[in-house]
Parts: structure tokens; C-alpha cells; sequence
């Protein structure tokens, strides 16, 4: 059956005899070698034997309009990539533009590949240089370029969010500088661990700042923090996109990522690039002296000031008080020469009266002694007087009395009814009773007649009435 | 949770009592008081400097949260 399918067919090769007649016409068509600008999309490098198997492509507008795969031998891989550390401080990585010179070769087993003999560093810098340019107009176009930097800083930066690497030599710098200061300043910091170099560094710094954006209110700014890393792999701090997260986040961003070549885009919009950590640490450090200072100062001169016035005031009172106790004496003095003045008239006077009340005294003394003296004297001889007179007027008063009373007595005498009826008068008694009237007398009956001598019993014969009779 | 106004109001405070007393509009009847007032406010500014009060469990706290909570970028 083979056989007569084969009958009027062509000639018929193997795949090797193919694939070696391709070889031959790409060895005799592209014998040499050329110099070729290609994107390295992956570098696509074997650690375990050294060698790379790099995509190269390029692309217009975007779009990929060539793609070959290339080979890069260990050797010239490790010559490439020290002079491109040397120059770019950038290791052969994906993604970057590169001019090489490479053969281009065909192999029957693995296909159309360019291999690769040399790459020139300076092509690749001055694309990163462009690219470093592109993102920087791109950002100031957007006019987000000074936004960070714009930002007011707390005047006490104290609660850091750090960006880092936990193991990096520039944190542990960072952390010993602050937390060691000698004035016993207090900072906050917390770790949002990130890749710090290399393609990856872009998207995993950002990764950290979406989550420090989340909680913003605890911290004043964040610290991309680096160092013991070297020079290389810092093409990443000219990323685009991270250029423009660090340039429009809310917090101030400080960068010190330790490095003396050119400044990356992320430092020079960042609100404040220190260079290396320690340097960041001493600008924070700085913050706290020009607010502690100032502080120092107010309580220096406050304490100053406090006693200058003290002391003014003091000073004021010490010369009133001798004003007034030097005025006070004055016046004492004065009053105890006008005191002393009137005790001596006071004195005087008193001396005077003394003297005089002494005589008025004397004078009443004798006079008190003397005067009853004399009264009694007086009174004795008015009393002996008077008794005499007494005497006198008593004896006459008596004899008088004595002559009043014979008189009487003489007229009592005469008196008497026995004298009256010695002259003859009589009395005539009725019933018991003097008669002196006719009244009451009845003829006939009794009535009895005292004499001077005996009685007269006799009968009433007759009665006259006569007037009153007298 | 952002105490800053504090201790700048603090600072502002202190400097306005140091400058008054340096013109001399402050008696010494006033005195006492005023720098007993800018020795409490020294006291709010030092201890600024010397002390933080951020937590970091409540930080992580509010990152769990915000990590759950879609709406929130």
C-alpha cells in the first residue's frame, strides 16, 4: 500500500534532514552576528545550571508583533549581569528593554533561538533613565507630584507606620536610633512587612500602604524603610504605579532606602527622603528636639521671668517697708517729744496741785480740828445758860403755881357747900333729888331741907310757878 | 483618637503665658496661678514627647475588619 502511495510522490525527507537544511541556510544566510533592541519580557533564568532562556518580543502599540526565544549561556549570563550591576545597579531582569548582540541559531532538536553573546548596560540605563522621566512627567502632568510632599507633617511625627523587611539591617538601625534616644522620646512603630527590592517590591509596597490606608487615624506617617541592600534593585522605586500610590496617600511618606546613587521617583515625591533609615531616624528625632526645645525654653524663661518679677516685686515691698518704718519713726519721735513735753507740763501741774490741794488740806485738817472745839465750847456755854435760865424760870414758874393754888384753894374753900350753908342758903331734896325749880313738885308730898345744921322734913302746901328764874 | 490638638493647644498656651509675663502683663497676684497652669501644660507637652498611646491590637483589629468588609478599599 505504501508502496504505491509512494510511486508518484516527491522526494520525501526526514525531519532531521529538514531541520538540517533549515540549519544550514540560517548558518549561511545569518552567519554573523547583529545588534538587536528587543523587550526582555522573561529572563527566565535556570539557577541550577546558570543558563537563561530569555522571551524576547516587541511590541507597537501595545501589541506584540515579534517573539523569539533566545539562550543565554552561564557564563556570559554571569559577565552580562555583573556590568550591568556595575552601571545600572540593576541585575539582568525581566521587563526591561536591552540592546544585544546575538547569532541567531537553528538546532534541529530545539528550533529557530537567538543566542545571546552580549547586552549593553548603557542602552538598558538610559531606557530606565526614560522611563524614570516618563513616570515623573507623567506624574507632575497629573499634578499629583508635590501632593505628598504638600502634606502638613504632625508637629510630633510619633506614630510610624514602616514599611520594611523584618531582618533588614536599615530597620533594625531605625528602630535602635528611636527607641534609644537619649531624651526618652516616645515613638510608635508597626511593621507591614514588604519585599523592599526587585520587580515584586512595587506591588507588595503597595499591597502595605492599601492596608495603612485603612487605618490612617492611628498613625502621622509611614517610613519605606531599606538598608544593608545596596544600590541594586532600586529600578522599582521608579515605578509608575507606586510613585503615584506614595504621591496621593493621605500620610505623609518618608523614604530613607540607603542608597548614594541617583534619587528613585518614590524618594523625590515622597513628603520627605532621608537616604538611609539612620538619617530618617535623626530627621524624627529632630522633629521632637524643635518641639521639645521650645518647651524647654518656655519653662526656663518662665522660671526666669517668674523670679525676675519676684524679685522686682520683692524689692518694691523691701523699699516701702523702709519708707514707711523710717516715715513711722518720724512720727513716733515727733509724738514722744510732744509726749515728753506734756508730761513735764503734765508734771508741773500736777506738782502745782499737789501743792495746792496740800495747803487746802492742811487748812480743812485744822479747821476740822478746831471747829468742834469751838462748837463744843459754844454748845456748853448755851447749855449752862440755858440751865440757869432754866433754873430760874422754874423756881418763879413754881412760886406763881403755889400763890394760883392757895388762891384756889381759898376760893374752893369758900366754895363749899357747908360754908354757903353756914351763910344760910339751904337745900331742899325731893325724892332723892335737888330741887332747883317747881316743876315736877306736887302739893302734899315730902320734901327734906338741909341745913348747916340738921335737916327739915315738911309738906309742900302750895307751889308758884314763876318764870325762869335766875 | 487623635489627641494632637492637646499638646499643640498646650504649646500654643505655654508660649502665650511666656510672652505675656515677658511683656509684663501678668501680675504677680497672677503669677501663681499662670505658672502653675505652664507647668501642667510642660507637663501635657513632655509627656507627648515621652509617651505614645496607640494599641497595636486594636490596629490589627481594624485592618481584620476593613480586610472583611468589601465595601472599604
Amino acid at each position: 500500500m505504501t508502496d504505491n502511495i509512494s510511486h508518484n510522490r516527491p522526494k520525501v525527507f526526514t525531519l532531521l534532514e529538514l531541520t538540517q537544511s533549515i540549519q544550514r541556510a540560517f548558518q549561511q544566510w545569518y552567519s554573523g552576528a547583529y545588534w538587536i533592541r528587543a523587550e526582555m519580557n522573561k529572563l527566565n533564568h535556570y539557577k541550577y545550571s546558570g543558563h537563561c532562556y530569555p522571551d524576547l518580543l516587541e511590541r507597537q502599540d501595545g501589541k506584540v508583533v515579534a517573539q523569539i526565544r533566545a539562550t543565554l549561556w552561564e557564563t556570559d549570563y554571569r559577565r552580562i549581569n555583573a556590568s550591568f550591576l556595575q552601571i545600572l545597579k540593576e541585575p539582568l531582569k525581566d521587563g526591561i528593554n536591552i540592546l544585544f548582540l546575538a547569532k541567531v541559531a537553528f538546532s534541529p532538536l530545539h528550533g529557530l533561538s537567538l543566542s545571546i553573546i552580549d547586552i549593553d548596560p548603557a542602552y538598558t540605563l538610559g531606557d530606565l533613565e526614560r522611563e524614570k522621566i516618563e513616570t515623573i512627567n507623567r506624574l507632575k502632568a497629573e499634578g499629583i507630584f508635590d501632593q505628598n510632599k504638600s502634606l502638613e507633617l504632625a508637629p510630633l511625627p510619633q506614630r510610624i507606620a514602616v514599611i520594611s523587611v523584618e531582618t533588614s539591617k536599615g530597620l533594625a538601625d531605625f528602630r535602635k536610633i528611636l527607641d534609644g534616644n537619649p531624651d526618652k522620646f516616645r515613638f510608635f512603630m508597626m511593621l507591614f512587612p514588604a519585599l523592599l527590592q526587585g520587580d515584586k517590591s512595587p506591588d507588595s509596597i503597595m499591597m502595605q500602604l492599601a492596608r495603612i490606608r485603612r487605618v490612617t487615624g492611628y498613625f502621622d506617617a509611614v517610613a519605606i524603610v531599606r538598608g544593608g541592600g545596596g544600590e541594586v534593585g532600586l529600578a522599582s522605586y521608579n515605578n509608575y504605579q507606586l510613585a503615584r500610590t506614595i504621591a496621593t496617600f493621605p500620610l505623609p511618606v518618608f523614604t530613607g532606602i540607603g542608597h548614594s546613587t541617583n534619587e528613585t521617583v518614590v524618594e523625590m515625591v515622597a513628603h520627605t527622603n532621608a537616604i538611609t533609615p539612620t538619617e530618617l531616624a535623626d530627621f524624627l528625632l529632630g522633629k521632637f528636639r524643635n518641639f521639645a526645645e521650645p518647651v524647654n525654653e518656655a519653662r526656663q524663661k518662665l522660671s526666669r521671668l517668674s523670679f525676675q518679677l519676684i524679685g522686682y516685686e520683692r524689692q518694691q515691698l523691701l523699699e516701702e517697708i523702709r519708707y514707711f518704718k523710717s516715715v513711722s519713726l518720724n512720727h513716733i519721735n515727733h509724738n514722744k517729744i510732744v509726749l515728753s513735753g506734756l508730761i513735764q507740763q503734765f508734771r508741773h501741774h500736777s506738782q502745782n496741785y499737789l501743792r495746792e490741794s496740800d495747803v487746802n488740806i492742811k487748812q480743812m485738817i485744822y479747821v476740822l480740828k478746831t471747829l468742834p472745839v469751838v462748837k463744843i465750847s459754844q454748845q456748853k456755854a448755851e447749855l449752862s445758860q440755858f440751865i440757869s435760865l432754866a433754873k430760874k424760870s422754874a423756881g418763879n414758874l413754881l412760886k406763881e403755881k403755889n400763890n394760883e393754888l392757895s388762891n384756889l384753894e381759898k376760893q374752893m374753900q369758900l366754895l363749899h357747900p357747908q360754908n354757903v350753908l353756914k351763910r344760910g342758903y339751904s337745900i331742899t331734896f325731893y325724892k332723892g333729888k335737888s330741887v332747883i325749880s317747881t316743876e315736877n313738885l306736887k302739893t302734899s308730898e315730902e320734901i327734906e331741907t338741909i341745913l348747916f345744921s340738921g335737916k327739915i322734913t315738911s309738906k309742900i302746901s302750895k307751889i308758884v310757878k314763876t318764870g325762869n328764874h335766875e | 483618637m487623635n489627641k494632637q490638638p492637646n499638646y499643640i493647644e498646650a504649646f500654643e498656651e505655654l508660649q502665650q503665658i511666656v510672652s505675656d509675663i515677658e511683656k509684663g502683663e501678668i501680675s504677680v497676684d497672677e503669677l501663681s496661678v499662670k505658672v502653675k497652669r505652664a507647668s501642667e501644660l510642660i507637663r501635657i507637652c513632655r509627656n507627648k514627647l515621652i509617651t505614645t498611646e496607640s494599641d497595636v491590637g486594636k490596629i490589627l483589629e481594624e485592618l481584620e475588619k476593613s480586610a472583611l468588609d468589601p465595601g472599604e478599599v
